[in-house]
């Protein structure tokens, strides 16, 4: 077997073994699980690194084994592949010290640490996923791992929560496998290409394309929490922080987002699937989600809560440039799949933070934390500012990339949606600033715990800041050749120049 | 680069406010970070002294590929700026009391750093991000006492400072289109040659109006100034407000055939806002509030000329230059009013004395008394206003500039009783003093060695 066959499977294999050692740890051996974790998530990153490397300098990674007559099962690495990949690299390592110091001295960390891996080998299968049966096998295999996580707490909320969330994905996994199927009873293995596959195909099958591009786009929007198949995930919200941020910035949302992005382009192709007059629903609906979401956000005095309906918003924002059907509105989508994920998994570590140093869960309970843990409110108060769409930061170059391309092709409502968009963000992000910096601390912290030195643990302590410098520097050097937007634009010129 | 300074002085006129933050923010560390306020916009005074051409400088790894520059218009506003928040740097010294002190340099940092890096931007990225960190973090500045006043006044300056940054960004995304470059000195002619060649106006004339303080969208100055620490309104009423009406002259069609009637909606708005805003302003019981109608007033001739500029589109080169320096002038002489109204009245009657005619003489130079600054600017706009192509308003034009002056007066007098009765005895720092006094000797001295002043008296 070749290097550029084996990259591939080694960067599945990593997480997937780690899962393995991890679960036949005993539970008390503390020290060995996090070296596990550690070297996994490492090794990983250095084979990711090599892969973009390699798919930049036009390298083919592939493998595939034949499963069933004419069905395979396929890993390859385009550069598509890669941006999810790295995003869920990159964050998987932060997420994993972040979690080791969460969960200090809680039960079930072994459980806890063995689905975490597979949940992040599932998110690199999809990935690296070579066609929509592949695709659907860790898509799957995603929803399992991450059920674990949910009711981590094993609490009556967690459960009632995890019940919601597995009978929502699963639901919506049928639905996927329904459209899945159809495809193939039509059109038989289809490789996800660049330029997709139905370009002049015989206008007797552009009814049931149609109805399959439904049904494929209704599974995975239920993972991409787009309305009315949202609400599973305001309720999740009960899973551990490191988990939450996981779901939020990489896994589960972004699979959703990640599979939609790969119907429309590598299996139907973008101008087929706009000559079937489709995309256009699909940017209304993008838009309409955008606006719920902030608007439910607003009323949430969870933290957490607020934060998730807050996602709900963010993620319609891949959608709304894939659907806005031009180079420019794709490399905006494209991008917030990166710059979402690192303001999200930010803010999720704050409130995380927030959570285990002060005992602080709601909103108005904030008051003054901006003195007692300055590091966290600063990454808090920048990654918020983002997600408004500030410049430098990450959130303001996907707004500017997505607004203009939506000018670009004529789309120019999708512009009055983004401004909205970015006022109410700052309708619901700024009250929690304010209260962060300005208002004097109204009542004893209700669990503050101590820790030397340092606001909080060492291990919660650094990844929302390392997170929060990336946030920044996304932006502020968006121009240099390996930013997630550099990267963006190479996707999307291999995309609309084969 | 041709004969432009040197590379890292440009850096540090930007780097060292932004960086100064992390000075600020470390505790115990308190009188030198207070020290040290005076100092942050040094370099950038250095670089507006240095750069006696101008010059440009290509960033492309920066944001979407940047472009700084200083030309003669942005000299004049780095000018402006640097002098300003330097001596209300100074002034902050000795006015501030350790509360929140950490807090407030922060802020203080942000907000220079926007102000200045907004006046080198040559393109829009840049332009935007800069002028938006001045709005955000200027937001701290004005919530800075805390208490019911300065939440609202915050609140009320945030939303319309959004909805300020909201426009700019629709402008801004469109002329970006239109107009197939990111650089600001394209963005004019995109503009005439577009379809949305209105929209973007307006968007503009409405996002940089905010700042700028044109009326209806003025409601958060007079909220904002008179809560913000002294030294900060200072800053705010002096040099960030002009932040606004240079987005206007770095945006709007100036130089183009076809935008009379613009010009003249927005002659008859700033009109509006300097004879409306004296009727607001001498009703007011806090010297601080006077200044911010004041403002408004001010602003709103700078309105006018703006207008002016938009309708004679081959006066641009000989009006840009009054603009500049009735930008400087009275960023000057107001900073020196806001800067006034935390002294006290020291003893001995001859000190006193001396002390109401200094402090006289910025507020005479509003109202245009001979030798001051006011009485250059005053003419120069008389001058260049009445060369205007013959339009309708053109009649109106002295009796509305004569009634601006009498609004002034109106102002100036206002202010001048409320000091008279609140100003007490006492002792203060005595960086207050300097502070005040550099500020002054800016404003009545240093004014007339300037640049843009030798440029304008030379025609």
């Amino acid at each position: 077997m070749t290097a550029t066959a084996l990259l591939p499977l080694l960067a599945l294999l990593t997480s997937l073994l780690a899962a393995v050692v991890i679960f036949v740890l005993p539970e008390s051996s503390h020290r060995v699980r996090i070296l596990v974790n550690l070297m996994a998530a490492l090794l990983k990153l250095v084979i990711v690194a090599l892969m973009t490397w390699g798919v930049f300098h036009g390298v083919d990674f592939s493998v595939s084994f034949t499963m069933l007559p004419g069905v395979s099962f396929m890993l390859r690495a385009d550069a598509l592949a890669m941006l999810f990949a790295g995003l869920s690299a990159v964050l998987w390592l932060f997420t994993t010290i972040y979690a080791i110091g969460y969960l200090e001295d809680s039960p079930n960390r072994s459980r806890f640490f063995g689905f975490f891996s597979l949940c992040v080998a599932s998110t690199m299968g999809i990935a690296l996923a070579g066609n929509m049966f592949t695709f659907f096998l860790f898509y799957e295999m995603l929803t399992l791992s991450t059920y674990p996580l949910v009711v981590h707490r094993g609490t009556e909320k967690a459960l009632r929560a995890g019940r919601n969330y597995i009978s929502y994905t699963l639901g919506g996994g049928v639905v996927l496998l329904l459209g899945i199927a159809w495809l193939h009873g039509l059109a038989g293995d289809l490789a996800f290409r660049e330029t997709g596959h139905f370009q002049g195909a015989d206008p007797a099958l552009h009814g049931q394309l149609t109805l399959i591009f439904i049904l494929l786009i209704a599974g995975l929007g239920v993972k991409a929490g787009m309305f009315p198949v949202h609400g599973w995930l305001p309720q999740a919200m009960v899973a551990p922080a490191p988990v939450s941020a996981l779901l939020h910035a990489v896994a589960v949302v972004k699979a959703g987002a990640f599979g939609i992005v790969r119907v429309v382009y590598d299996v139907y192709g973008i101008d087929f699937a706009f000559m079937l007059g489709l995309l256009q629903p699909l940017a209304w609906l993008a838009a309409f989600t955008i606006l719920y979401g902030s608007v439910r956000a607003m009323a949430q005095i969870d933290l957490k809560r607020r934060l998730a309906f807050s996602t709900i918003s963010q993620v319609s924002y891949i959608i709304l440039g894939v659907a806005l059907f031009g180079p420019i509105g794709t490399v905006g989508g494209l991008v917030h799949l990166l710059h979402q994920g690192i303001m999200k998994i930010t803010l999720f570590f704050c409130a995380g933070n927030y959570a285990e140093t002060l005992g602080v869960h709601r909103v108005d309970e904030l008051d003054g934390a901006g003195a007692r843990m300055p590091a966290t409110s600063t990454a808090f108060t920048l990654a918020a500012l983002g997600m408004i769409g500030v410049p430098p930061l990450a959130g303001f170059v996907t707004k500017w990339m997505l607004g203009t391309g939506a000018l670009a092709t004529g789309v120019e409502w999708a512009v009055v949606v983004l401004l909205l968009s970015s006022l109410l963000n700052a309708a619901y992000f700024l009250p929690i600033v304010y209260r962060l910096w300005f208002c004097p601390v109204a009542a004893p912290w209700p669990g503050e715990r101590r820790w030397g030195r340092l606001e909080t643990s060492a291990w919660l302590f650094w990844p929302p800041l390392i997170t929060t410098l990336m946030l920044v520097l996304v932006g502020l050097l968006a121009a240099t050749a390996f930013s997630p937007l550099s990267w963006a634009q190479l996707i999307v010129v291999r995309m609309y120049l084969p | 680069m041709n004969g432009s300074p040197p590379l890292v002085l440009i850096a540090a006129s930007i780097l060292l406010p932004l960086l100064y933050p992390l000075l600020a923010a470390r505790p115990g560390w308190h009188s030198i970070s207070r020290g040290a306020l005076p100092l942050l916009p040094l370099p950038a005074l250095l670089l507006a002294l240095l750069s006696t051409t101008p010059w440009t400088l290509e960033l492309p790894w920066l944001l979407l590929g940047s472009t700084w520059m200083l030309d003669e218009l942005r000299r004049s506003f780095l000018l402006l700026t640097a002098l300003l928040w330097g001596t209300a740097g100074l002034y902050a010294v000795g006015y501030l009391g350790g509360k929140h002190l950490r807090r407030f340099g922060v802020f203080w940092g942000l907000s220079l750093a926007g102000n200045l890096g907004l006046v080198l931007a040559a393109d829009i990225v840049s332009f935007y991000m800069f002028f938006a960190l001045m709005t955000f973090a200027a937001y701290g500045l004005v919530v800075h006492v805390g208490g019911n006043h300065a939440r609202f006044a915050g609140r009320v300056y945030i939303v319309m400072a959004l909805l300020g940054e909201m426009a700019m960004l629709a402008g801004f995304l469109l002329a970006a289109r239109d107009g197939g470059s990111l650089l600001l000195a394209e963005l004019a002619a995109g503009i005439a040659a577009s379809t949305n060649g209105w929209l973007m106006t307006t968007l503009f004339i409405i996002g940089f109006g905010v700042k700028a303080g044109l009326p209806l969208l003025h409601f958060w100055l007079p909220l904002a100034h008179p809560v913000a620490p002294t030294p900060a309104s200072a800053v705010l009423s002096g040099a960030m407000v002009k932040a606004g009406l240079l987005g206007w002259l770095l945006t709007l069609p100036i130089g183009e055939v076809g935008w009379q009637s613009w010009g003249q909606g927005l002659i008859l708005m700033g009109f509006a806002g300097s004879l409306g805003a004296a009727v607001f302003g001498v009703i007011q019981r806090d010297p601080k509030t006077v200044l911010a109608w004041s403002s408004i007033s001010q602003m709103g001739l700078m309105a006018v000329l703006v207008g002016a500029a938009l309708m004679a589109p081959g006066q641009v080169s000989a009006l840009l230059p009054v603009i500049a320096l009735f930008a400087l002038h009275h960023g000057l002489a107001k900073g020196c009013l806001f800067l006034a109204v935390g002294l006290v009245i020291p003893a001995g009657r001859l000190l006193q004395s001396f002390l109401w005619v200094l402090l006289a003489l910025p507020g005479l130079s509003l109202v245009g008394m001979p030798f001051t600054s006011g009485q250059l600017a005053k003419a120069a706009m008389k001058g260049a206003l009445m060369v205007l192509p013959n339009v309708p308003l053109a009649g109106l034009l002295p009796l509305l500039l004569q009634a601006a002056t009498l609004a002034t007066v109106a102002l100036v007098v206002r202010y001048g009783w409320l000091l008279w009765q609140q100003l007490e005895r006492g002792t203060i720092p005595a960086s207050r003093w300097l502070g005040w006094g550099l500020a002054l000797f800016c404003s009545a001295v240093v004014f007339w060695s300037l640049p843009t002043v030798a440029l304008v008296m030379s025609d």
